[in-house]
C-alpha cells in the first residue's frame, strides 16, 4: 500500500474531474452531461477518500462524506432523469443546444 | 469646540422634507409654501454666520468634529490614523459659498412656484439637493465631501428627469453618467490619498502631501502626485465643465426646469471650481503651479469656445448654457494666473456668475411660463409687453457681459489682471472673449426684448408679486458686489494671501 | 471742491428716482431731471471757479483689496476735469430742458429722462475719475447710457441694430483700453494718473511698453470717439432721439476719447510713435468723414459725419502736441455741435422728416431756429470771430508747428469740405422753395428754443477765452503747473489764419453757388466722376467690408466650432457610449441561455482568478 503515493490518487481524481468537466460543458446530449457530472462527483469522492487516508489528521470523516455524496448523486440522477423525461415529453429532444429557456 | 451650528445649518432642510412627507399630495398651495419656507432656516443661519464673521467672530469657532468611522485599530501608531471623522467647518471661501447656496436655494424655491405638477416629490428632492450642496462646502474631509457630492447627484437626476422638458430623460442620464464618471475618478483620488496618508482631513493633507511633518505612511512620488492632480482636474473639470467635457451640461441647461438650472448653474457648476481651488490648489500647489499654463490655456479655450458657439445658437437657453461655459473659462483663467489677483478673480467669478446665471434663468422661467418658448426667432418686442422683466433681462445681460458697477466686471477684471501679469499674450487672446460676450449676449437679449413682436401675445403680464423677490435680491446682490466688492474680498483676504503672489 | 463727488450723484438720483416713480410722474419727470442737472451745473460752476484760484484737489477711498494690492476710488479736480465738468453738466442741463418739448407726448417719457440721468451720471463720473480703472468703469457706463438711448425706439429694427452696433464697436475699443490699462498697471504698479505719469517720467517704463500701452489706450479712444476705422457706429447712432445725439454723440461721450487722450497726454507724449499714430488717425478721420459728409442727405447723418470729422481734428491736435488746441476745440465743438443738433432737432420737430432733399425754404417759417442754425454753421465752418474759428486755427498752427505738413494740408482740405457741406446743408434746409408739402410747420416751444439760444451765444463767444489777439487765458490756465502738457499757446505763422479763413469762405461760396444761387449745377461733380461719388456716398463701403470680413469671419469661426462640437466632442461622447454598448453586447452574447456556456464562463473565470492568486501569492 505504501507504494502508491498521494499524488497518484490526486492525479487520477484530477483527470477524472477534467474529463467530467469537459463532458459536462461540451456534450450536447443531456444524458451524457449527467453521466459527466457523475464522473466529476466520483473524482471528488476519490479526493475525499484520499485525504481521509493521507490528510494531516487521518480519520473516517472523509469516507463517510463519500457515502453521502454517492447517496446525493443517486438522488440527483433520479431527479435529473425525471426532469429529462418530462422535458423530452414536452420538447421531443434532450439536446442541450435547444434548451435556452434561461435566456427568455 | 463643537457648536453644532453648521450641522444645524446643513441639515435644516431635513425638517422640511419630514414635514413635506406628512402633507397630502394634492395640497398645492401648502406644499409650495412649505417648500419655500423650509429653505429659509439655512438662509438665515448662513447670513447670521456671515454677519457674525463681519462682526469679528472667528470662523474656526464654527468647526465641529465627531468620531465616525475607524478602519482597523492603528491607535498604537497614531490616534487618528485611518479614522474618518464627521467634521464640518468653514473658511472665508466656503462661507461665501454657503451664503450663496442658501440664498439661491431660497430664490430657486420661489422660482419653483412655476412647477406644474408633483410638488411634493419636487420639493422633497429639492431640499435634499440643498443639503448636499451645503454639505459639500462645509465638509472638512474628503470622504464627507464625497458623500455630500453624491447626495447632490441623485436628486438632481430625478429633478431633471421628471420635471424637465422634452428630452429630459436623455439629459438626466447624460448628467448622471458624466458626473458619475467624474465622481468615480474623484473617489479613486480620495482612496489613494487615504491609503497613502491614512487621513482624509483636508488641512492635514495639505501639510502631509507637501512633505510636512506628520504620519505619512508611504512616501508619494512626484509622478503620483501629478497623476492625482490630473485626475482631480478631470473629476472637477467634468463638473465645471472644461472643454471638451461639457456636453452634458448643455443638455441639463436646456432640458431641466429653469428653477433647477438656477441652482445647477449657480451652485453645482461651482463645486467644480470650489474643488479645484480647495483641493487642487490646496493639496497639490506645486503640481498646480506646473500646470498653470495648461489651465490658463484651457480657460481661454473655454472662454472663446463658449462665446463663439453662443453666438450662433437659436435657443436662448442654449445661449445661456454656452455663456456658462464661457464664463467658467474666466474662472480657469484666474486660477491659471495663480497669483493673488487671478485667484481672487476666480472666486469672485464663481460667486458672481452664480448670481447672474440664477437671475437670467429665473427670467427664462418667467418668460417660458408666459409664452412656452425660448426660441429667439419666435420672440421679440418684449420690452413693450413686459417692460420690467425686459429691463431686468437687459440688466442681467449687462452684468453677464461684465459691465462695471456689477459683479461680473470685478471678477472678469481681476482674472484678466492676474493673467496679464503672468501670460500677457494668452490674456490678450482671451480678451477677445470680452468682445464676443457682448456680441452674443446683446444679439440674444435684444432679439427677445427689442424689435417687433413676432406674434400677438395677448394678456401677457409683467412680473407678478412673488416674481419680484428673486429678481430684486439677485440684481441687488450683483450691484452690491459690483459697487462695493469688499463684501466678498474681506472674507477672502486670508485665503488669497496664502497663495504665492 | 471737497464735495465735487456730489456732482455726478445728482443725475444718479434723478435716474433712480425716475426709475422708481417715473410711471406716476409722467411728464413731470422732466422737472426732476432738469432740477437735478441744474444742481450739478451750479455745483460744477462753483468747482470751476474754485479751481481757478486753488490747486488740484484729489481725494481717494479704498475700493478693492487684492492680496497686497489696494485699488482705490476717488475724484480729482484739475483744470481739465473742472472744465469738462462744466461743459458736460451745461450741455446735459440744456438737453434736459430741450427734451421736455422735444419728447412731449412720448409714452416712455420718464424712461427717457431716467436714461439721460444715468448717462449724465456716468459722464460726470468719468470726468472726475482720478485713475484709469475708475475711468474705465465710467467709460463703460457711458457706453451703456448711449446704448440705451440709441435704442430708445426699441421697436424699430434699425434702432436695435444701431444700439447693438454702437455697443459692440465701442467695446472693441474698450478691450484695447482694458489691455493697455492692465499692462500699464503691471509696469507702473498703479492705476492712478499721477503715479503713472511720475513713473513714466522717471523712465521706469521701457519705450516700447509706453508705445504699446498708449496705442492700446488710444484704441479705446478710437472706439469711443468714432475715429477711423471704428467710426461706423456713430452715424448709425443717429437712430436715437435728437437731443440724445446732441448730448452724447456730439458734445460729451464721443469727446470722451479725446478727453482720455488729453488726460493721458504725458504718457502719449513720451512716445513719438504713439503721438504720430494719434495725429495720423485724427487727420485721416477728419478728411475721410468730411468727404462722406459731402454726399449725405439725412440732416442728422451729415452732422454725425461732421462730428466724426471734428473729433478727428481734436485727435490731430493732440497728436501734434497741441494739447491746448485739442481741449479748446473740444469745448467749442461741444457748444456749436450741440447747438446744431438741437436746431436740427427743432427742424425735424417742425417738418417730421430728416431728409434734406424734402426740406427747403424754412428760413421764414422757423424764425428762431434758422438764425441759430446759421450761427452754428458759421462756427463750425471756421468763419472768423466765431468760436470754431479760433479753435480750428489753434489746431492748424499746432499741426504746422509740429512739422506734419502733410497732415496740416489734409486738415486744411477737411476745413474746406466742412465749410462746404455745412453750408450745403444750411442752404438746402432753409433757402429756396419747399420741396415737399409741410403740414402745420411751427416754431418749437420755448423749452426747446431757450437752450438753443444759450448754446448759440456760447458758440459765438466761447472762442474768446483763448485767442491770439486777446490773450490765451484758457491755454495758460490748462497747462499751468504741468510742463508735460506743452505750452499754453503755440506760435505759428500768421498766414495760417488767413489760409484757414480763405478756405472756409471758399467752401461757403462754392456751396452758395451750387445750392443757393444754383449757377453751378449740383451734379457738376457727380456726373463727372460717378464712381468716386458712389464710393463716397456709400461711405467707402466700410460697413459692407466689415460685414463681409469680420462678421463673416466670426460666423465662420462659430460654425467651425459647431462642427467641432458636433463631430469631435459629440463624436467622442458617441464613441465612448459605443464602446460601452459594444462591451455590453459582448457580455449579452455570453448570456445565451445555455447552461453549458454559463458553466464554461464560470469555470474560466475561476481558473483566471486562481491563476492570478497563484502568481501574485495572494497579495495585490
Amino acid at each position: 500500500m505504501n507504494g502508491v503515493p498521494i499524488s497518484a490518487f490526486l492525479a487520477l481524481a484530477l483527470i477524472l474531474f477534467c474529463i467530467g468537466l469537459y463532458g459536462a460543458l461540451t456534450k450536447r446530449n443531456t444524458i451524457i452531461v449527467l453521466i459527466s457530472i457523475e464522473l466529476m462527483l466520483n473524482a471528488v469522492n476519490i479526493n475525499l477518500v484520499t485525504f481521509s487516508k493521507f490528510g494531516m489528521v487521518p480519520s473516517i470523516t472523509g469516507q463517510i462524506f463519500t457515502v453521502f455524496v454517492i447517496a446525493v448523486a443517486a438522488a440527483e440522477v433520479a431527479v435529473g432523469i425525471a426532469i429529462l423525461l418530462s422535458l423530452y415529453r414536452n420538447r421531443r429532444t434532450v439536446n442541450t443546444d435547444e434548451m435556452n429557456t434561461l435566456k427568455n | 469646540m463643537n457648536s453644532y451650528y453648521l450641522s444645524l445649518l446643513v441639515f435644516s432642510p431635513l425638517l422640511g422634507i419630514v414635514l413635506l412627507a406628512l402633507m397630502p399630495k394634492s395640497n398645492e398651495k401648502g406644499l409650495k409654501m412649505l417648500g419655500v419656507l423650509a429653505t429659509l432656516p439655512a438662509t438665515i443661519l448662513a447670513l447670521l454666520a456671515y454677519f457674525s464673521y463681519l462682526g469679528g467672530k472667528d470662523l474656526a469657532s464654527f468647526s465641529e468634529q465627531v468620531n465616525w468611522m475607524r478602519f482597523s485599530d492603528f491607535s498604537a501608531i497614531h490616534a487618528n490614523l485611518f479614522t474618518v471623522k464627521y467634521e464640518l467647518g468653514i473658511d472665508g471661501f466656503s462661507l461665501l459659498m454657503i451664503v450663496l447656496t442658501s440664498v439661491l436655494a431660497t430664490l430657486a424655491a420661489i422660482a419653483s412656484l412655476h412647477i406644474k405638477n408633483e410638488w411634493k416629490g419636487y420639493y422633497m428632492l429639492f431640499l435634499l439637493l440643498e443639503i448636499g450642496m451645503l454639505g459639500v462646502f462645509t465638509a472638512q474631509n474628503l470622504i464627507l465631501f464625497f458623500i455630500f457630492f453624491e447626495i447632490t447627484l441623485i436628486p438632481m437626476f430625478f429633478l431633471i428627469g421628471k420635471w424637465g422638458y422634452f428630452n429630459k430623460e436623455k439629459a438626466a442620464y447624460s448628467f448622471l453618467i458624466y458626473n458619475g464618471l467624474g465622481s468615480a475618478i474623484l473617489l479613486i483620488v480620495i482612496m489613494v490619498l487615504f491609503a497613502k496618508t491614512g487621513t482624509t482631513n483636508i488641512e492635514t493633507l495639505k501639510v502631509l502631501v507637501n512633505g510636512g511633518e506628520g504620519q505619512t505612511l508611504a512616501a508619494m512620488s512626484e509622478s503620483l502626485k501629478m497623476g492625482l492632480f490630473i485626475a482631480l482636474l478631470i473629476a472637477f473639470g467634468v463638473k465645471l465643465p472644461i472643454f471638451p467635457l461639457h456636453s452634458w451640461m448643455l443638455r441639463v441647461h436646456v432640458e431641466a426646469p429653469p428653477s433647477i438650472v438656477m441652482l445647477h448653474s449657480g451652485i453645482l457648476l461651482k463645486i467644480g471650481a470650489f474643488g479645484l481651488i480647495r483641493f487642487g490648489m490646496g493639496i497639490f500647489p506645486e503640481q498646480f503651479e506646473t500646470l498653470a499654463v495648461l489651465i490658463a490655456i484651457l480657460g481661454v479655450i473655454n472662454l472663446l469656445y463658449g462665446a463663439f458657439l453662443a453666438f450662433i445658437q437659436t435657443d436662448f437657453k442654449m445661449v445661456l448654457a454656452y455663456s456658462s461655459i464661457s464664463h467658467m473659462g474666466i474662472v480657469l483663467i484666474g486660477l491659471g494666473a495663480s497669483n493673488e489677483a487671478g485667484v481672487q478673480g476666480a472666486i469672485f467669478q464663481v460667486v458672481s456668475h452664480g448670481l447672474i446665471s440664477a437671475l437670467l434663468f429665473f427670467l427664462v422661467s418667467v418668460l417660458y411660463e408666459r409664452v412656452q418658448t425660448t426660441q429667439m426667432n419666435e420672440l421679440g418686442g418684449f420690452a413693450k409687453s413686459m417692460p420690467i422683466a425686459s429691463g431686468f433681462l437687459l440688466a442681467g445681460a449687462m452684468a453677464s457681459l461684465g459691465l462695471p458697477g456689477m459683479s461680473g466686471f470685478v471678477s472678469e477684471f481681476m482674472a484678466f489682471l492676474g493673467l496679464f501679469k503672468e501670460m500677457p499674450i494668452l490674456a490678450a487672446i482671451g480678451a477677445l472673449g470680452i468682445i464676443m460676450t457682448a456680441v452674443y449676449l446683446l444679439r440674444a437679449v435684444l432679439s427677445i426684448t427689442y424689435g417687433q413682436a413676432n406674434r400677438e401675445y395677448a394678456g401677457i403680464r409683467d412680473l407678478r408679486s412673488f416674481e419680484w423677490a428673486p429678481v430684486l435680491v439677485l440684481i441687488g446682490l450683483i450691484i452690491l458686489i459690483g459697487v462695493y466688492p469688499a463684501v466678498l474680498s474681506q472674507p477672502l483676504e486670508n485665503i488669497v494671501l496664502g497663495i504665492g503672489g | 471742491m471737497e464735495n465735487a463727488w456730489l456732482i455726478p450723484l445728482f443725475p444718479l438720483l434723478s435716474f433712480l428716482f425716475l426709475l422708481l416713480f417715473g410711471k406716476k410722474l409722467k411728464e413731470a419727470s422732466a422737472y426732476v431731471g432738469i432740477l437735478l442737472t441744474l444742481a450739478s451745473l451750479v455745483y460744477s460752476v462753483i468747482v470751476l471757479v474754485g479751481r481757478l484760484t486753488n490747486d488740484t484737489y484729489k481725494a481717494e477711498a479704498d475700493w478693492l483689496q487684492i492680496g497686497n494690492l489696494q485699488l482705490t476710488v476717488g475724484f480729482e479736480v484739475n483744470q481739465l476735469n473742472a472744465l469738462m465738468l462744466v461743459i458736460v453738466s451745461l450741455v446735459s442741463f440744456l438737453v434736459h430742458t430741450y427734451s421736455k418739448g422735444y419728447m412731449h407726448g412720448d409714452e416712455r417719457f420718464p424712461v427717457f429722462y431716467a436714461y439721460l440721468g444715468l448717462f449724465t451720471f456716468a459722464m460726470l463720473g468719468l470726468v472726475l475719475s482720478p485713475n484709469l480703472l475708475q475711468t474705465y468703469i465710467f467709460w463703460e457706463l457711458v457706453g451703456v447710457g448711449s446704448f440705451l438711448l440709441i435704442g430708445f425706439y426699441f421697436h424699430k429694427d434699425s434702432a436695435k441694430a444701431a444700439a447693438k452696433k454702437a455697443f459692440i464697436m465701442t467695446r472693441i475699443g474698450d478691450v484695447g483700453l482694458l489691455i493697455g490699462m492692465i499692462l500699464l498697471f503691471w509696469q507702473t504698479g498703479s492705476f492712478e494718473y499721477d503715479e503713472i505719469f511720475a513713473s513714466v517720467q522717471a523712465g521706469e517704463v521701457s519705450g516700447t511698453m509706453i508705445t504699446l500701452t498708449s496705442i492700446l489706450i488710444f484704441v479705446g479712444a478710437v472706439g469711443k470717439s468714432g475715429q477711423f476705422p471704428l467710426h461706423t457706429w456713430l452715424p448709425d447712432a443717429m437712430e436715437g432721439p435728437t437731443p440724445v445725439s446732441a448730448l452724447i454723440h456730439a458734445a460729451t461721450m464721443v469727446a470722451a476719447g479725446v478727453y482720455l487722450v488729453a488726460t493721458m497726454f504725458p504718457v502719449f507724449a513720451a512716445s513719438e510713435t504713439a503721438m504720430a499714430t494719434v495725429a495720423i488717425v485724427g487727420a485721416v478721420t477728419a478728411i475721410f468723414a468730411a468727404t462722406i459728409g459731402l454726399t449725405q442727405t439725412d440732416i442728422k447723418r451729415v452732422l454725425a459725419y461732421s462730428t466724426v470729422s471734428q473729433l478727428g481734428y481734436m485727435m490731430l491736435a493732440l497728436g501734434a502736441a497741441g494739447y491746448v488746441a485739442g481741449v479748446f476745440h473740444l469745448m467749442t465743438h461741444a457748444f456749436f455741435k450741440a447747438l446744431l443738433f438741437l436746431a436740427a432737432g427743432s427742424v425735424i420737430h417742425a417738418v417730421h422728416t430728416q431728409d434734406i432733399e424734402k426740406m427747403g425754404g424754412l428760413w421764414k417759417r422757423l424764425k428762431f431756429t434758422a438764425p441759430l442754425f446759421l450761427i452754428g454753421t458759421l462756427a463750425i465752418s471756421g468763419v472768423p470771430l466765431l468760436s470754431g474759428f479760433f479753435s480750428k486755427d489753434e489746431i492748424l498752427i499746432a499741426a504746422w508747428a509740429n512739422g506734419n505738413y502733410v497732415l496740416f494740408w489734409l486738415a486744411v482740405i477737411a476745413a474746406f469740405f466742412t465749410a462746404f457741406y455745412m453750408f450745403r446743408l444750411f442752404f438746402m434746409v432753409f433757402t429756396g422753395k419747399p420741396r415737399s408739402e409741410y403740414k402745420n410747420v411751427h416754431e418749437s416751444p420755448a423749452s426747446m428754443t431757450g437752450p438753443m439760444v444759450v448754446l448759440g451765444i456760447l458758440a459765438v463767444i466761447s472762442g474768446y477765452v483763448n485767442t491770439p489777439w486777446f490773450g490765451t487765458f484758457l491755454g495758460d490756465w490748462l497747462v499751468e503747473g504741468n510742463e508735460a502738457l506743452g505750452h499754453g499757446h503755440i506760435e505759428g505763422p500768421a498766414w495760417i489764419m488767413i489760409v484757414a479763413t480763405l478756405v472756409s469762405l471758399a467752401g461757403i461760396y462754392l456751396a452758395y453757388l451750387m445750392y443757393m444761387k444754383r449757377s453751378l449745377a449740383q451734379d457738376w461733380f457727380t456726373s463727372r466722376a460717378p464712381t468716386v461719388y458712389s464710393i463716397v456716398n456709400n461711405k467707402y463701403f466700410i460697413d459692407e467690408i466689415y460685414q463681409s470680413t469680420i462678421v463673416y469671419a466670426t460666423k465662420a469661426v462659430s460654425l467651425f466650432l459647431r462642427f467641432i462640437e458636433l463631430f469631435l466632442v459629440e463624436g467622442l461622447v458617441k464613441s465612448v457610449t459605443g464602446i460601452v454598448q459594444g462591451l455590453g453586447k459582448l457580455g449579452a452574447k455570453l448570456q445565451n441561455g445555455q447552461v453549458q456556456a454559463y458553466g464554461t464562463v464560470a469555470f474560466v473565470g475561476l481558473a483566471v482568478l486562481m491563476l492570478i492568486f497563484a502568481l501574485t501569492g495572494g497579495y495585490l
